[in-house]
Formats: C-alpha cells, sequence, structure tokens
C-alpha cells in the first residue's frame, strides 16, 4: 500500500543504491591501488578526517564512494568505531619526527634550519594540458643537495620558551589510557585541551578552513604568524605486553604552530595537527586553536561554535537529512499558521465582534 | 577445555553492530535518563553506518535494547513503509536477528520519526523516538554550555516569552511540532518533532520512551507514568491539530491525525498519517480478520 511517491519501501531503495554502483562499476583491487599510489593527498584528508590512518582503506572508500568525501569519511568512521581500541601509542614528539618539510615564517632562520620540502608553493599554477594531446608528463629528476638535510629537528617553540618568549609549560603527566578519547566519550564544554585538538585534527578541512580564514580575515583578535609548520612522519610506538616499546609503523603527520602577539607577557601560541599531509587544515585549525581562549561565548571563534560546525560527518549528515519528508512538522506548522490567519481574518472584519469582548492590555 | 571453545566465534561485527564497550556506555545512559526524566544525558554517539540526522541517535538505542526475540517496528511520518524507516528496520533486523513488524499492537520496540502511533502502547513496549535537536532552548540560547546551565537553573522564563510573544503578534503560540514540554515538573524537553497531536501521549504513559539524538550526542527519557506537560498559559489551553474531523480518503477512517495531500485544481484530501492503522481499517472493512487497538484518541478526542 504505497501512498505517495517518496515512499516505496525496500525495492525503491535497493535499486536507487543498484544505480549508484553500476554507474561506478566493478571495484577491484587494482582500482584502489591506483587510487592509493596516485592521490596521496586525497588519501591524507580522508584519512584526517575519519581519523583512522589506513591509506589502503582510505583508498577503498573512496572508490566504493566514487570519490564523494563525506560518503568516504562516514563509512571509513563506520568501520572505524567498530575496532577494538588494543593500545595507545606513545605521545609523538617534534624533535622525533621524520621531519621532511618544515618551514617558519617568524625567523629567517630557524635553529635545524628551514626546508622547504615537497611543495607547489612557488609553482605556477597551469594546467598541464599537454598531457590530453598525447605527451605524458614526466617530472624532472629532483637533483640531490650537497648535504642532506636532517631527519630530525628541534622545536622552535622549545627554543622560544628558553629565550623567555613563550611561557613554560609544565608537562602533564597522564596515563595513557587515562588520556580523553574524543572517539568514547561525547565532546563536553569547555572542552578539555585533548578533544580539542583531536576535534580539530577530525575535523572536515573545507570547514575548518572557512572559520580559519573568517579569524585571519579579522573576526578573531589573532593574524597568525606561522611559527613552525611541519610535515613529517611520526613512529607510532606502542609497548608490548612483555614491556618492551617498538615501532608499530609509521604516520604521516601534519602539525602547525602559529603566534600573534603578546599575551602575558608572552607569545601566544596555537597548535593543530592531524593524519596526512594537509597543509591548509593544519594553520587554519592552530589559528582557531590562537584565538579560542578570548573568543566571546557564540561567537564563531569560540571552540563550541567551530568544533560542532566543522564535524564533517555530523555537518553533513544533518544537511543531507533535509531530503527526508517532513511532511508531518510541516503539517504542524501550516495548521497554526491558517489558524492564525483565519483569527486575523476575523479580528479585522469591520464591526464583527462588539469591540469590548476583545483584550486589551492594561493600562500601566 | 581449550580457548577456542571458551571464545566466540569470529564475527565481522559485535551482535547488534555496536560493540560492548558502546552498548554498555549506551546502557549507563539509558538508565540515568530514566533517574532524571527529561534530562540531557551526553553520550559518545558511535558512527554507524548511516548517516547522521537519519536516525543514528534511535538507532543506537533501538540496538541496545533489542535480542532475537524483539519484534521491531519502524516508522518515518507515521509509516512503516517510508524508504528511511525500510532501511532502518532491515538493518536492525539484520544485525539482531529480531523479527520485523508493521503492527503496533506486535511491536516490542517501536522506533519512530516525528510521530507516536495511534494505538495506544502497552507497558510491555518500548518507544524510541529519533531527536533532530536535543535542546528545546536552542531557539532562544543556541550555546549548548550556557543552555545547560539554563536547565540547571530550571530557568526556562527566555521560553515563555517566545511563546507568550506569539500570542500577542499572531493571537496564538505559533510552535508547531516539537512543543516543548515539561516533565515531571522539573526539566523542560522538546518531545521530538511529533505534532501536538501527539504530546498528550507521552503524558502518564504506560509505556517507557527514550528520545535519542546521535548527531547532538543526547538521549532523554520519559519513564512510564511520568507527568509531561506542555508549556501553555493557564488561560489559553494547549491546542492541537484541528484533525479531529477530517476522513481519510483511502481507509475512511477518521479522528486521527493526517497527511494533507493537494490536489489538481485546488483543495485538498487526506489520509491517515499511521498508516498501519489505516491498513488494518481496510482490512477489516473487507472483512479481514485484523485487530484495531485501543487509540489514544477516540472519536478525535484525546481520551486515555
Amino acid at each position: 500500500m504505497a501512498y505517495v511517491a517518496t515512499r516505496g519501501g525496500e525495492k525503491a531503495i535497493e535499486q536507487a543504491e543498484r544505480l549508484f554502483r553500476q554507474d561506478l562499476g566493478t571495484i577491484d583491487a587494482e582500482r584502489v591501488e591506483t587510487i592509493r599510489r596516485t592521490m596521496p593527498y586525497l588519501i591524507d584528508r580522508v584519512m584526517g578526517e575519519a581519523s583512522l590512518y589506513s591509506e589502503e582503506l582510505a583508498a577503498l572508500a573512496l572508490a566504493q564512494t566514487g570519490g564523494e568525501l563525506y560518503e568516504a569519511v562516514l563509512v571509513l568512521r563506520a568501520w572505524r568505531t567498530t575496532q577494538p581500541r588494543i593500545a595507545v601509542a606513545r605521545p609523538v614528539r617534534q624533535s622525533e619526527l621524520l621531519t621532511q618539510r618544515r618551514i617558519s615564517a617568524a625567523f629567517k632562520d630557524i635553529p635545524g634550519g628551514q626546508i622547504l620540502g615537497p611543495t607547489l608553493d612557488y609553482s605556477h599554477r597551469v594546467l598541464a594540458t599537454d598531457v590530453l594531446e598525447g605527451k605524458p608528463f614526466a617530472p624532472p629528476e629532483v637533483d640531490r643537495a650537497d648535504r642532506a638535510a636532517p631527519q630530525h629537528q628541534p622545536s622552535l617553540a622549545d627554543w622560544q620558551r628558553e629565550q623567555g618568549l613563550v611561557a613554560p609549560v609544565a608537562e602533564p603527566q597522564v596515563a595513557p589510557e587515562d588520556i580523553p578519547d574524543l572517539t568514547r566519550e561525547p565532546l563536553l564544554f569547555p572542552a578539555s585541551r585533548a578533544h580539542r585538538l583531536q576535534s580539530l585534527a577530525r575535523a572536515e578541512t573545507g570547514g575548518v578552513l572557512a572559520l580559519g580564514y573568517a579569524a585571519m580575515r579579522g573576526y578573531g583578535n589573532a593574524h597568525p604568524t606561522v611559527n613552525e609548520l611541519r610535515l613529517a612522519e611520526a613512529e607510532v610506538v606502542v609497548s608490548h605486553p612483555r614491556g618492551t616499546q617498538f615501532a608499530a609503523g609509521r604516520v604521516r603527520v601534519s602539525q602547525a604552530e602559529v603566534t600573534a602577539k603578546e599575551k602575558d607577557g608572552y607569545l601566544g601560541l596555537g597548535f593543530a595537527a592531524t593524519f596526512g599531509w594537509n597543509e591548509v587544515k593544519a594553520i587554519a585549525a592552530a589559528t582557531l586553536d590562537l584565538n579560542s581562549d578570548d573568543a566571546p561565548v557564540g561567537s564563531a571563534m569560540h571552540e563550541e561554535f567551530y568544533l560542532y560546525h566543522t564535524e564533517s560527518v555530523e555537518a553533513s549528515g544533518f544537511c543531507i537529512h533535509f531530503k527526508l519528508p517532513h511532511y508531518v512538522t510541516f503539517q504542524s506548522a501550516l495548521d497554526a499558521m491558517r489558524d492564525a490567519k483565519a483569527r486575523a481574518a476575523k479580528a479585522n472584519a469591520p464591526h464583527d465582534e462588539p469591540a469590548a469582548t476583545r483584550q486589551e492590555e492594561p493600562a500601566l | 577445555m581449550s580457548l577456542a571453545n571458551l571464545t566466540k566465534p569470529w564475527a565481522a561485527t559485535s551482535y547488534g553492530f555496536l560493540d560492548a564497550s558502546a552498548k554498555r556506555e549506551l546502557r549507563r545512559k539509558m538508565l540515568k535518563a530514566i533517574a532524571v526524566p527529561g534530562c540531557q544525558m551526553p553520550y559518545a554517539s558511535r558512527e554507524v553506518p548511516m548517516a547522521r540526522g537519519w536516525g543514528t541517535g534511535g538507532l543506537q538505542v533501538t540496538l541496545t535494547l533489542v535480542n532475537r526475540n524483539s519484534r521491531i517496528k519502524v516508522i518515518d511520518q507515521g509509516a512503516d513503509d517510508g524508504v528511511n524507516a525500510a532501511s532502518i528496520r532491515r538493518f536492525v533486523s539484520r544485525v539482531s536477528g529480531a523479527a520485523e513488524t508493521w503492527d503496533t499492537l506486535d511491536a516490542s520496540i517501536v522506533q519512530s520519526r516525528h510521530r507516536i502511533p495511534e494505538e495506544t502502547l502497552r507497558d510491555d513496549q518500548v518507544l524510541v523516538l529519533q531527536v533532530p535537536n536535543p535542546e528545546p532552548l536552542r531557539g532562544v540560547e543556541p550555546n549548548i554550555s550556557i543552555a545547560r546551565q539554563m536547565h540547571a537553573d530550571a530557568d526556562y522564563g527566555k521560553l515563555w516569552l517566545t511563546l507568550y510573544e506569539q500570542i500577542v503578534r499572531k493571537g496564538r503560540i505559533m510552535q508547531g511540532a516539537g512543543y516543548p514540554s515539561m516533565v515531571n515538573g522539573r526539566h523542560v524537553m522538546t518531545p521530538s518533532p511529533i505534532p501536538r497531536w501527539d504530546v498528550p501521549k507521552l503524558n502518564m504513559a504506560r509505556h517507557l520512551t527514550f528520545l535519542s539524538a546521535g548527531r547532538e550526542k543526547r538521549l532523554f527519557a520519559v519513564p512510564p507514568f511520568t507527568r509531561v506537560e506542555p508549556l501553555v498559559f493557564s488561560d489559553r489551553p494547549y491546542q492541537v491539530e484541528e484533525h479531529a474531523d477530517l476522513v481519510c480518503q483511502r481507509s475512511g477512517v477518521s479522528g486521527y491525525f493526517m497527511n494533507e495531500l493537494p490536489v489538481d485544481g485546488g483543495g485538498s484530501t487526506f489520509e491517515v498519517s499511521d498508516s498501519n492503522l489505516g491498513i488494518k481499517a481496510i482490512q477489516r472493512a473487507q472483512g479481514e480478520p485484523t485487530v484495531i487497538g485501543p487509540t489514544w484518541y477516540r472519536n478525535g478526542e484525546f481520551s486515555a
């Protein structure tokens, strides 16, 4: 008994899904591998937003959703949450990162040096249309430097701390299993620093950029200076049940530290890090972190505002849910509106009712 | 005895999809929600294989309640064959082995979006309402931290004021669905976007109701025999939608909440929103053995 066109039950939804999947064709390991190999920055973005580091699974998610990023992130998150949490890795320290790119806009040179690493920053953004004319683009080989850059770099903020420019920190002593885990607990406000940074790490890149950009343009108080930006690989060090520590693998990470002006006698610092190489997200997120503490409650720079509204799965899901039928709520609103109009028409009808029955506001 | 026969056979996911730690957290929060009726309990709200805003909160509660003997009814806008209702019902039965049903009388768990069935729920049934926005104060205070404080202080003045302003401006309260209601005399909740028609069904009801917002990570409950009172002024009685006299053009039933169907050339026809009630009425009219249970509304009047 199908009532209206938007219903059709099980058969309709099955066929609609088939139509989507039919357009994508057969997904095999080769397609997944091609995506993984050729789209590393897309993979990085998806892994960051899914908060799941697996290039292979990210590529699979992209393949099976046809590159619909919100859907890709959702299937990865839904898979991730069913997995047991078997270990907590040792915290990553900046000086231990295998650093491939590291720049600072705060100083011309910094201890350890500026390392440009792989970037399109200074390239001319010209579309390589020759490729479509049958001339493949083979990138010229990189000339080796005379002296290899050091693999590990000190933290610039540590140097600034020694100079009394940045406030000293007392490293909190937290047992690994007691570190708040956003994937197992709700985000409450004021958010713990761990929750704030975890939430930014898995936030949607475009959303973080939009709100971070708003902060940069002047809706925030602080105009960021990139203190240090890193693209690196981090060892995932976990403890064996016997007590030995070992590296289970490496993950690509981005981190950004931005600063602005003096606050309480020191430079204020904003920080963000995420899985994968995603500079835009790291800088924008660090800018939000920097502006956060002084932001008025309710403003777009306040943590509750930007953390809620950059949550990819929640925001995209709510947006598309408006496609669901809403005719009960609509009917309810319509009922109130019709009744109010009928009352107004009755009230405005000339001499329709004696004035005495109309309620007047009592004079003060 | 070996390790193999101490462990369960391997499965890709846990029974009922959610893993034990997620369910344990949910059960704790559900018990807390029952203990403090109408008060929003934050929970982790794991991702499920469904988009946020599509019933993920209700789904998590249902998946926590379900067992192999459960009988699941899922409705959207009152209908069992709505595409999303069908999708949720299929998912729950697939991961739990629970039976599917369209009949309100037959269901042990009713998950619903935007409606409460017309047939009176019993004390052995649980209603799970999907909630898009759990915060009745959102319209007057979008900041969650401040709204939480307002709930703690039972500071509902701003909410009362908006209702009063509507009366002043429009001659009546304009709130459509999701009418803010005081639970157990203490916490104002949104009953989820059910029509005003359905809110009295929650008051002193025999059944347990969970309301769960997956995206917003909040759940709350109305335990059996708990007062649920719409916010109204003493001289302005609560008004449900004027559907009492409408007649369903398909099943002929009247006195229930209806869907309005615009007709070419102007005017509208109506059909009963609780689609399975309509189906049962048609079956009865055709002489098939059909049981229609007692309903909350009789002859268009609420009479529970």
